[in-house]
Order: structure tokens, then C-alpha cells, then sequence
């Protein structure tokens, strides 16, 4: 069983608000490296330079959104592998559809739980500790 | 975007567009003024002047939210995403997050308990506001009354009427149940 603490996270939002939230429900996962992006421009740049375990992003934003991040990150060989969970609103089926076509590895409705957010996680990496 | 409730006001030569809790609504047409009526519930009326596009949301936190924006809790989640497609939709509609101000409206206490609901809701939206570096240019929460709030979103100008809770629609003196968190229904199945 992975831990938690050994998995580095990429939270990447464009509001300061949403990003403090999802970075408090991994802490209470029990997650500790976790970085920050406001959009998926950043988010690629911060990724190239010290790749992640996992991203967890939004995606609606602005410059780069979290679809285009997907494929960005898919598209480049060092980062290929990194899980990716998309945080979508509820109306948007046609968009998790996309992003499971662009190999997005799970989806998590907002707004979430924090137990709906490790269910999600743990779906990718098995039950954490 | 919702917005379900449109109507024809005469007297406002306006297209009414009632918004009601859970709901937001943006709009560029300066024919439309949005209208709620607010017990301690909160409306965020939200512009960019620029761009001529404003928007109004209706939410209540599901329990007393603290209006701190990192407790983490599921009530500031709630507020947050209410925020969020709020937000989003006036992006969506050509403004620019650096131009929004903001107008908020409601976080009553219509009756005598030791929670203030209101308050919790008015601080999480003041709160959340701030930390998103979108000016308040105007607000009227707290008191004892209900509220009717109209909302023109092109000009951003507002019209506020205090109700006594008496005479407040049954929806403000007894709010719908908050929709629970996501759930698994309706998800697509990827494991």
C-alpha cells in the first residue's frame, strides 16, 4: 500500500481560494509534498522542472486549461507518466469524456469530500496509508 | 449556468431573471435585472465594467461555515464552487478576473438562535472575496430582516428592500435543503 506522504502532488487552480482547499483535504489525506499552479501554463513549466505524482487540476482556467494540460503533459516523455485527476462540475460528462480519451486516470466532481477526494486518489494508486 | 424563472416586468421595461438558492446567472443583455429574495442566505453580485457582463449567485453554506477559507470544511467547499461557477461563467463571457468587483447581499439572522448562519455565510463570501483580490465596492449583510435584491448586470446597479421576515416568501423563512457534496450517481464509470 502506497503512503501518502511519499506521493508528490501538483495542485493546480486558478483560484487562491479552491487551491487552499484541495491543498487542506490532501494534507488530511496525509499527503506532505505538495506544490501549487495557478493555470496549466505554470503548471507545465513547474512539472518540467521537477516532475510529480500525481496532478490535481482544474479545468477552467485561464492561459493553459486542465485539458490542454493533459495533453501537454501526455505529450512530453519525461512527465508522460504522472496520474492526473480532474476536478470537473457536475455538467460536464462531454468534458470527462474528452479527458478520458487524452488519458486522464480519474475525475472528482466538485464540489468533493475529502473522502470523495481519497477515493478518487486511492482508485489511481491503491489504498493509501 | 442557471437561471430557470424569467419574466416580463413592465414597470422595469427588464427582463426579470429570478435566482434562486443554488443557482447563478450571468448576463450581458442590459435589458435583463436579476432578482432574489435572501434570508441568510447570500447573493454575490459580481461584474467586470469593462466588458459589460455581470452575474449574480444565491447560496447558503450546508452548516456554519467560519469564513475561513483553509478549514477545510465541507460548508467552505460548497461556498467556494458556488463562487467558482459564478466566476467562471462571467470569464466565459468575455471578462477578466482583474476587473470583477463585487457586490454582496444577504447573511440575515431572521431568528433568535445561537448560530448565526448569516454571518457565517457573509464572512466566508467577505473572506473568500478578499483572498481573490475582488473588490467589494458595495454590501449590505447582517440584520434582522429579509431582503428583495435586484441586480442589473451590465450597469451594476442594485435595489434593495428590506422584508419583515413575516411577510418573507416561505422559500427565506425555511431554505431548501442544500444539495449534498458530489456523489458517485450519475458518474461515469472509468474503473
Amino acid at each position: 500500500m502506497p503512503q501518502a506522504s511519499s506521493i508528490s502532488v501538483l495542485v493546480v487552480d486558478d483560484q487562491l481560494t479552491m487551491r487552499a482547499l484541495i491543498r487542506n483535504a490532501l494534507q488530511q489525506i496525509g499527503f506532505k509534498d505538495i506544490r501549487e499552479a495557478p493555470d496549466g501554463e505554470e503548471a507545465l513549466k513547474n512539472l518540467l522542472a521537477k516532475p510529480a505524482n500525481l496532478v490535481i487540476s482544474d479545468f477552467n482556467m485561464p492561459k493553459m486549461d486542465g485539458l490542454a494540460l493533459l495533453r501537454a503533459v501526455r505529450s512530453h516523455p519525461p512527465i508522460r507518466q504522472t496520474a492526473f485527476v480532474m476536478l470537473t462540475g457536475r455538467a460536464d460528462r462531454e468534458l470527462v469524456q474528452r479527458a478520458v480519451q487524452f488519458g486522464v486516470n480519474n475525475y472528482c466532481v466538485k464540489p468533493f469530500t475529502v473522502q470523495g477526494l481519497r477515493d478518487k486518489i486511492e482508485q489511481v494508486f491503491g489504498q493509501l496509508t | 449556468m442557471i437561471g430557470r424563472d424569467y419574466s416580463h416586468d413592465d414597470e422595469l421595461r427588464a427582463t426579470k431573471v429570478h435566482v434562486t438558492q443554488g443557482e447563478s446567472h450571468v448576463s450581458t443583455d442590459p435589458n435583463v435585472v436579476m432578482t432574489t429574495v435572501l434570508g441568510s442566505c447570500i447573493a454575490a453580485c459580481i461584474r467586470d465594467p469593462q466588458a459589460g457582463v455581470g452575474g449574480m449567485n444565491h447560496f447558503l453554506l450546508p452548516d456554519a461555515g467560519d469564513g475561513r477559507g483553509g478549514s477545510g470544511g465541507d460548508a467552505v467547499r460548497y461556498g467556494a464552487y458556488a463562487m467558482e461557477l459564478l466566476i467562471n461563467g462571467l470569464l466565459k463571457k468575455g471578462a477578466r478576473r482583474e476587473r470583477l468587483e463585487a457586490k454582496i447581499f444577504g447573511g440575515g439572522k431572521l431568528f433568535d438562535s445561537l448560530s448565526d448562519v448569516g454571518a457565517s455565510n457573509a464572512a466566508f463570501a467577505e473572506r473568500f472575496l478578499r483572498d481573490e483580490g475582488i473588490p467589494i465596492v458595495s454590501s449590505s449583510v447582517g440584520g434582522v430582516s429579509a431582503r428583495r435584491v435586484e441586480f442589473w448586470p451590465v450597469t451594476g446597479r442594485v435595489r434593495q428592500r428590506l422584508v419583515a421576515v413575516d411577510n418573507a416568501p416561505q422559500e427565506v423563512r425555511r431554505p431548501a435543503p442544500i444539495p449534498q457534496p458530489a456523489s458517485n450517481a450519475g458518474d461515469l464509470e472509468l474503473f
